[in-house]
């Protein structure tokens, strides 16, 4: 099998992998160094950045998990990649400027510590047979051994295991080879040890969307319990895509990327915007509005606290704002302390008017009469600014 | 101060800008604009050639009063490929002096607000071409790469490839402007207008295996059932292709 195959079928068995992310790292050293902002070097047709090299040091596996390509009983392509061409192919992206590192997994061969073993081996030989320092995220291997995992971390920017599924019923129904436990074993490790010599670059985890029956409150309850017990960098979420015909799995013709699209959404009010889980689901309402940006759907749940005076409310309620970043409300609570604002100052400021203007006030004032604040009449405006986008969409499709 | 209607002629150096610069602020002058000589006069206004000597201490001056994160911003708008680029940094001094790094929230103010949207855009720029420059490997192992960007962000993209490619011989070349960029493992050096030739006989006998490879890594690391040509255009715009090896073919 020629180098070109096998990067070929070790790509494609990787691309599932969400994360791609290069930053956090300060690493300096004699071959490359990494970048604290991270760098996209190039984006792939489906509009996904290109950061790392992300391959799989093998697709041979001994588990058999339902939604993956590379389930013991599925009949493809397996190979395996040995040290020295991993490194070969790093090194020679990397001078070109084609990445800012390598992306390493794999599937399991043997046993957990087997496969930790190889990973180890080929990233101990890049760092120091060929020195190089630029980013590298490892995948730690669930059920390896604990001087194992040390000793990978001690070598990468980021390591990460991945939940995969939010629940543990999720979990047993399509990965039977896996456990909650010895994912969060890894994280609890790698949380301890955290230091600037060892994974550096924090740790992150992927959760898979609509592959079993989760909701939208399940998955986002795990993210925000993982968030804050294991203080996770990242943890992204990946539409599932139908690779296995299963009675198992659901029989999805497109994947749900809205949902998909929603849920980042929501993490990242968790993240940046001080919201709660119970802030934007709930029991009775456990699933995202497809049509509505989960903070429109909070406003709208929460008429009563807005709108909100621009030239007073704190940053926290700035930043509950439809329509409002945390650049813009950063840039508006500086601001406003030289100058009172008003609306004609606000797209300046980096705000969505059209979506902010109807949640605040400037000096006193609404933007039109007040009678007009009412739930049914700005939810009709704010579906059809939404679906504006989406009608461009398609006639955009449509020409070609 | 005062609104004149004259267009002040610099050299195009930055040093002489600003030097100009410094004159009409003492005066206590706004121009009508401030453009480099061989600017073409209108109706509207005539074009005025001061004697400036060109100010070395002007510099260091700038940042021990005003900070070195005012005097980068400067420095990127004189970057830049904005037709009113001297005004911009004209506006961005005159109101430093009296907000210091508060003109950097000064968004009410239209010219601030202009300068402050330059200063971003070259920036991003900067940071997207460390990620979309191209190399390919030289028979001598010289690591060379062209490139058009927008603005003129040469000298800021060669420092961060003086920490990661440290231990390589490289040379940059922009095309748009005809500036070299050489790194000979210790400096940086730049040449303009050189009639340099980059030879297919002169690159290195991996280079079609690896862009091959590289190739192949692009085109499987896409998933099908997520194509999505207009996100890859907003972030990876058209006008960059050309010189991205792995799309230049599309």
């Amino acid at each position: 099998m020629t180098l070109e195959e096998k990067l070929q079928i070790l790509a494609d068995s990787a691309k599932y992998d969400a994360s791609c992310s290069s930053s956090g790292s300060k690493r300096t050293g004699q071959m490359g160094c990494a970048a604290v902002s991270g760098i996209c070097h190039s984006f792939a047709s489906d509009g996904r950045c290109i950061s790392l090299l992300k391959i799989l040091l093998t697709n041979i596996c001994i588990f058999d998990c339902k939604y993956c390509l590379n389930r013991k009983s599925n009949n493809i392509k397996r190979a395996i990649f040995t040290p020295e061409e991993i490194c070969e192919i790093t090194l020679n992206f990397y001078r070109r400027n084609y990445i800012e590192g390598l992306f390493l997994s794999s599937g399991i061969v043997k046993s957990a510590d087997y496969t930790m073993n190889l990973l180890i081996e080929t990233i101990y030989s890049l760092r120091n047979k060929y020195h190089f320092s630029g980013y590298i995220h490892a995948k730690a291997i669930p059920g390896a051994s604990p001087y194992l995992v040390k000793k990978l971390g001690s070598l990468v920017d980021r390591m990460s295991a991945n939940v995969e599924l939010a629940t543990e019923n999720g979990l047993k129904l399509l990965a039977p080879n896996k456990n909650s436990q010895s994912v969060q074993k890894i994280m609890a490790y790698v949380k301890e040890n955290k230091t600037k010599n060892f994974v550096p670059a924090g740790q992150s985890t992927q959760m898979i969307i609509g592959a079993s029956k989760e909701s939208d409150l399940d998955i986002l309850t795990k993210s925000s319990y993982l968030y804050d017990n294991y203080q996770l960098k990242r943890v992204f979420y990946s539409a599932y895509i139908a690779v296995n015909q299963d009675k198992l799995l659901p029989n999805l013709k497109i994947p749900p990327l809205v949902r998909e699209n929603r849920l980042y959404q929501a993490d990242w009010l968790l993240r940046f915007y001080n919201f709660k889980v119970a802030d934007i689901l709930s029991w009775q309402k456990p699933n995202f509005n497809l049509l509505l940006d989960p903070k429109c759907e909070y406003a709208l749940n929460h008429l009563e606290l807005f709108p909100k005076e621009i030239n007073t409310c704190s940053y926290n309620d700035l930043l509950k704002i439809p329509g409002i970043g945390v650049t813009s409300a950063k840039r508006i609570y500086a601001s406003r302390k030289m100058f009172a604002l008003s609306f004609k100052d606000l797209p300046k400021m980096g705000v969505v008017l059209k979506r902010a203007q109807y949640f605040i006030t400037c000096q006193g004032k609404y933007f039109q009469d007040r009678s007009f604040y009412r739930r049914d009449y700005l939810e009709h405006n704010l579906v059809l600014l939404e679906n504006a986008k989406e009608t461009r969409k398609v006639e955009q499709l449509s020409l070609f | 101060m005062k609104k004149v209607n004259n267009v002040y002629l610099y050299d195009g150096s930055f040093l002489n800008l600003l030097s100009l610069i410094k004159v009409l602020l003492k005066e206590n002058i706004i121009p009508q604009n401030i453009k480099i000589q061989g600017y073409e006069e209108n109706l509207f206004s005539s074009n005025i050639n001061l004697e400036i000597e060109d100010d070395e201490k002007i510099i260091p001056n700038i940042i021990h009063n005003l900070g070195s994160r005012i005097f980068n911003g400067i420095y990127y708008i004189y970057l830049s490929n904005n037709d009113d680029k001297e005004l911009l940094i004209y506006y961005f001094l005159l109101y430093s002096i009296k907000y210091k790094d508060k003109v950097f929230v000064l968004r009410k103010i239209e010219e601030v607000n202009k300068g402050l949207k330059v200063i971003k855009y070259v920036g991003n720029e900067n940071h997207k071409m460390k990620g979309f420059l191209r190399f390919k490997e030289l028979k001598n192992n010289v690591l060379y790469a062209e490139f058009a960007p927008t603005n003129n962000v040469l000298p800021l993209l060669v420092n961060h490839f003086k920490k990661r490619l440290k231990n390589e011989r490289w040379l940059i070349y922009d095309q748009k402007r005809n500036i070299w960029a050489y790194y000979d493992l210790k400096e940086v050096y730049f040449w303009d207008g050189l009639d340099i030739n980059i030879k297919i006989d002169n690159i290195s006998d991996d280079e079609e295996k690896m862009v091959h490879l590289w190739q192949t890594f692009y085109d499987t690391i896409g998933i099908k059932e997520r194509k999505n040509d207009r996100c890859r255009q907003n972030f990876m715009p058209k006008k960059y292709w050309k010189y991205i090896t792995e799309v230049e073919n599309i």
